[in-house]
């Protein structure tokens, strides 16, 4: 069974041995449309970018994505759900159009009770650095020193084989220098 | 999806995407251009890029109100031109010629898509002496050709890329159509009526 591009070729050479120009060129352009296209090989519009000194754009970073950004909306958002408990209060001397004395004694209040989540926080924090100190205290010691040191440097040693481990098949090696 | 005129906008303003992207639009046929103007596949991806590279430099340059294709074929042009120049005769890549026909651009067309594996081995015989054909035309008879038939270009892009008028490209592509019926007769695919008469 002949194909249909043996048909075209046929048709083709046929119109132009016969001097059929415009079917001749009808014929031809067939063919190459039916011809698989040449495409580059794969990578290639990264290699253009890398030649052309072009690193991929990062995406636009969000505002959140800020680690102070974040640390400070949790802040107010807890500040807001602590507050809430005083609420109540705050709406009732609004509500009873209560003196300034009394809007002075709420809010020192508030202060005072704020001032004692403080302390307890510092207390925490004095725990903290009490637990620090005692581990802290064999590190003194040249001896656990080294062991530590050496531990870090063996871990860090096999992480970065382990890493190249991983990452060898991903390297760009058709990548023009 | 943006215009290549606004790609081209957002790629002076600095967006390296922008121009990654007319890169991946324009990516197989200025590649193909190249690779059969060359007829060296390895060395055409190395001129291929030569060209993005250059647009990237020159795309102040360009006048939005003409084609980006034919302003990259004219890139591709040029750069093909000089490289053939500067090249010596004696490194003129013969795979195209190759008895086998299993290298060079010839091997590269006709995958084996097709449905069926007699289809697809006729159809990659057949890419491989047009390819061979196209390869024995000389480069601006090559060109034409490539732009005219394989890209779709009009004679008017094909005029303002290789600097001709429009009679010589028209010349051209008529004369290169005939040289090409030649080439793909003396390598055995004459038509069928030549084919039984010399049967009988």
């Amino acid at each position: 069974m002949r194909s249909a591009d043996q048909d075209l070729i046929d048709r083709w050479l046929a119109a132009e041995q016969g001097d059929r120009a415009d079917e001749a060129e009808a014929a031809l352009a067939a063919l190459f449309t039916a011809l698989q296209p040449l495409q580059p090989p794969a990578g290639f519009a990264d290699r253009v970018m890398l030649r052309a000194g072009l690193v991929p754009e990062r995406a636009r970073r969000s505002l959140f994505a800020s680690l102070w950004v974040r640390g400070g909306l949790t802040l107010c958002l807890l500040a807001m759900g602590v507050s809430v408990l005083w609420l109540p209060q705050t709406l009732r001397a609004f509500a009873g159009l209560l003196s300034v004395g009394s809007l002075v004694r709420i809010w020192t209040g508030s202060l005072v009770t704020a001032c004692r989540w403080l302390g307890s926080a510092l207390g925490l924090w004095d725990f903290l650095l009490t637990v620090g100190r005692a581990l802290a205290t064999p590190l003194e010691t040249p001896a656990v020193a080294l062991a530590l040191v050496s531990c870090l440097l063996v871990s860090t040693l096999a992480f970065r084989f382990l890493r190249g481990l991983i990452t060898r098949d991903r390297s760009w090696t058709y990548v023009n220098s | 999806m943006l215009t290549d005129a606004e790609l081209v906008a957002r790629a002076l303003k600095g967006h390296q995407e922008a121009f990654r992207q007319i890169v991946v639009r324009f990516e197989r046929p200025v590649y193909s251009l190249v690779a059969r103007m060359l007829q060296d596949p390895a060395t055409a991806e190395d001129l291929a890029q030569e060209v993005f590279l250059k647009a990237f430099r020159r795309l102040d340059t360009y006048d939005p109100q003409r084609k980006l294709s034919s302003w990259l074929f004219k890139i591709a042009h040029n750069t093909t031109i000089d490289y053939l120049r500067r090249r010596t005769p004696d490194t003129v890549p013969l795979e195209a010629e190759k008895e086998d026909g299993g290298g060079g651009l010839a091997a590269v067309l006709a995958d084996g898509s097709s449905e069926n594996p007699a289809t697809a081995a006729e159809r990659r015989d057949m890419g491989r002496a047009l390819e061979q054909a196209i390869g024995r035309l000389r480069p601006e008879y090559r060109e034409s050709v490539v732009m005219f038939y394989v890209e779709g270009a009009s004679y008017q892009e094909i005029c303002e890329v290789t600097g001709l008028p429009l009679g010589t490209v028209k010349t051209n592509l008529h004369r290169a159509r005939k040289e090409l019926a030649q080439h793909m007769t003396e390598l055995g695919w004459a038509p069928r009526e030549t084919r039984d008469a010399r049967v009988s």
